[in-house]
């Protein structure tokens, strides 16, 4: 993947809702004091009047989002993930879940892209707690052309949606076509072992792909671009080729993908996994490759995390 | 407003306040004191000042109420059974299972609930949302919170004060059902927000308090709206938790009340009185 295009999720995530906004008067924005940073500029230039600036009130701009909701607006609210989440948790809960509002909360910045920030500003507990709210629909975005077409996706569906985008560029790797909520797709066929990985992590376990088949190991690869609902006909296929199954997130290892992926296998498909992710303690700090290579979660990582549970 | 139709409505929220009564029977149990202490307020708004339709409760342009402090929903479903949003039978099933007046209300159970609220702190900032989706419409019709005093203490209500100024979201109203009693005894020992009125201006709302329990006063205030264009309004109703049943009237401890037979016959009693005495 040496040539392939590196594009910033953050603005590419703003044009997809500026060109959605364009076709759609519905379409409205919600800052809080963060419109810049998600990729917002262009939205507040052309729409002032359906840009609603909350300042550092998330847990109000949550509320104010189902209230517009209710008058037919689309709200989307970008901000970084763990004031979008775990700050407002309960106003995601009841006022878009509960109330089933058609409104898209975008966490920015997910994971530990703010590495050098510390934990206040990490966010791996996200689709966790995300997906736990009924209704509400947990994405995680693979590559700089899924989030536009996640972004369109996410319009389109009427409901709650969360959707987790990062902060580094990242590379495009995937082609460009509708988003299909719910299902996950085979990147690579395989026979040894399934990689399932979401959100920034596919890129890595693709890079990852050539040191694993240089040891042998046949690895299919699945991009879980939808976290809740999960892809269940998938992980099924997934456990009936390859027998063992692998999950990478930029996560928390209990309570995310792993865990939705975990939940299938031991009611339909029960196969040994390793869940690849960040542990449950409160993340070190650095600069964002090296600690990702610290937790493993770089290509060299995954390739030997991979290689300890299913090598030959 | 003539003396005849304020006896109306009188005669209305005493009604109303039977519906509550036959909601407790019902399921035994309830958030009585703040049903009661508001129910004035929501009378007068269904009967008198929202612009709606029972028949229609979906209606395009129509005024939207919230009760953010959920709890007291026997009131909202007393004046929406009065009103005619639903058949009173329904009131018969408070309590029992698969209800569609639920401890809390439930927008999608019930014809007229706008939001689904219990935990406090939720119910304006929604309501500010819907004011704005409303003025991006260019829509005139407004939007009327009622909060309970006990639940001022939750922060994110004062995240709303201060967005509902900022945007100048005039079409937004917040009553205040100010009865000065939360579950544990008085709102000024637990945690005071006096004075209240001036709090809200302070953040550049425009209020006015007002005996909360008295037609006259609560139908002038919801009259004058808005106080000032291009602010929020705040009412601060001064009530009585509990209002209505003499044996209760003032005390904490009917917050919430499981009443024996001998109560629930006495307030049954007294407030047939009422009705009788409104003569509507």
């Amino acid at each position: 993947m040496s040539e392939i295009i590196k594009k910033d999720p953050r603005k590419e995530f703003g044009a997809a809702v500026f060109a959605a906004a364009q076709k759609n008067p519905d379409i409205v924005a919600i800052s809080a004091d963060s419109g810049g940073s998600s990729g917002f500029g262009d939205f507040k230039a052309a729409y002032p009047e359906r840009y609603f600036e909350f300042g550092i009130m998330e847990q109000c701009a949550v509320g104010a989002a189902s209230g517009l909701a209710t008058t037919g607006k689309i709200p989307v609210f970008c901000a970084i993930a763990p004031f979008v989440t775990v700050h407002s948790l309960e106003m995601l809960r009841n006022d878009l879940g509960y109330m089933r509002q058609n409104v898209k909360i975008v966490g920015r910045n997910g994971g530990i892209t703010y590495s050098d920030l510390g934990s206040t500003h990490h966010s791996l507990e996200d689709f966790a707690i995300t997906r736990m709210i009924p209704d509400m629909l947990v994405l995680a975005p693979q590559d700089p052309t899924e989030i536009k077409n996640a972004v369109q996706a996410m319009i389109d569906h009427k409901g709650p949606v969360y959707m987790r985008i990062g902060n580094e560029p990242i590379p495009c790797f995937l082609p460009d076509e509708p988003f299909k909520i719910g299902k996950g797709s085979v990147l690579r066929e395989g026979r040894d072992v399934a990689i399932i990985a979401t959100g920034t992590q596919t890129g890595s376990v693709l890079d990852a792909v050539g040191a694993l088949t240089a040891k042998g190991i046949d690895p299919m690869v699945i991009g879980m671009a939808t976290i809740s609902p999960i892809d269940v006909d998938i992980i099924r296929h997934a456990a009936g080729v390859t027998g063992k199954i692998v999950t990478v997130e930029e996560h928390y290892i209990p309570g995310g993908l792993g865990s939705a992926v975990s939940e299938v296998c031991a009611e339909f498909c029960p196969v040994p996994i390793k869940m690849l992710g960040i542990p449950k303690s409160y993340a070190s700090v650095g600069p964002y490759g090296e600690l990702m290579a610290y937790y493993g979660l770089d290509a060299a990582g995954i390739a030997a995390s991979v290689t300890a549970f299913a090598g030959k | 407003m003539s003396g005849d139709m304020i006896k109306t409505l009188e005669g209305h929220a005493a009604r109303c306040r039977r519906n509550v009564l036959r909601m407790v029977e019902a399921g035994g149990a309830g958030h009585m004191g703040g049903a009661m202490s508001c129910i004035d307020v929501v009378t007068a708004l269904y009967f008198s000042v929202m612009n709606i339709d029972p028949a229609n409760p979906k209606m395009s342009g129509r005024d939207r109420f919230i009760l953010s402090a959920g709890h007291k929903c026997m009131a909202q479903y007393a004046v929406l059974a009065e009103r005619g949003f639903f058949d009173k039978k329904v009131l018969d099933t408070y309590g029992s299972l698969h209800t569609k007046i639920p401890g809390h209300p439930d927008m999608h159970k019930l014809p007229g609930v706008e939001a689904n609220t219990g935990a406090l702190g939720h119910g304006l900032s929604i309501g500010l949302g819907m004011a704005l989706g409303l003025k991006l419409d260019q829509s005139p019709a407004r939007v009327f919170v009622v909060m309970g005093d006990g639940e001022l203490a939750e922060g994110s209500n004062w995240e709303a004060v201060a967005a509902a100024a900022h945007h100048k979201a005039d079409n937004l109203t917040v009553i205040v059902d100010y009865n000065g009693l939360q579950i544990g005894g008085k709102t000024a020992d637990i945690m005071s927000f006096e004075p209240v009125r001036a709090r809200f201006e302070a953040f550049g709302w425009a209020g006015a308090d007002i005996d909360g329990n008295s037609m006259p006063d609560v139908v002038d205030a919801l009259g004058r709206l808005p106080f000032e264009k291009g602010k929020p309004s705040v009412i601060v109703a001064h009530t009585v938790k509990a209002k209505g049943l003499s044996f209760a009237e003032n005390k904490a401890a009917y917050h919430y009340w499981k009443p024996g037979a001998d109560e629930l016959e006495q307030a049954i009693r007294e407030l047939d009185a009422q009705i009788e005495e409104a003569g509507a």
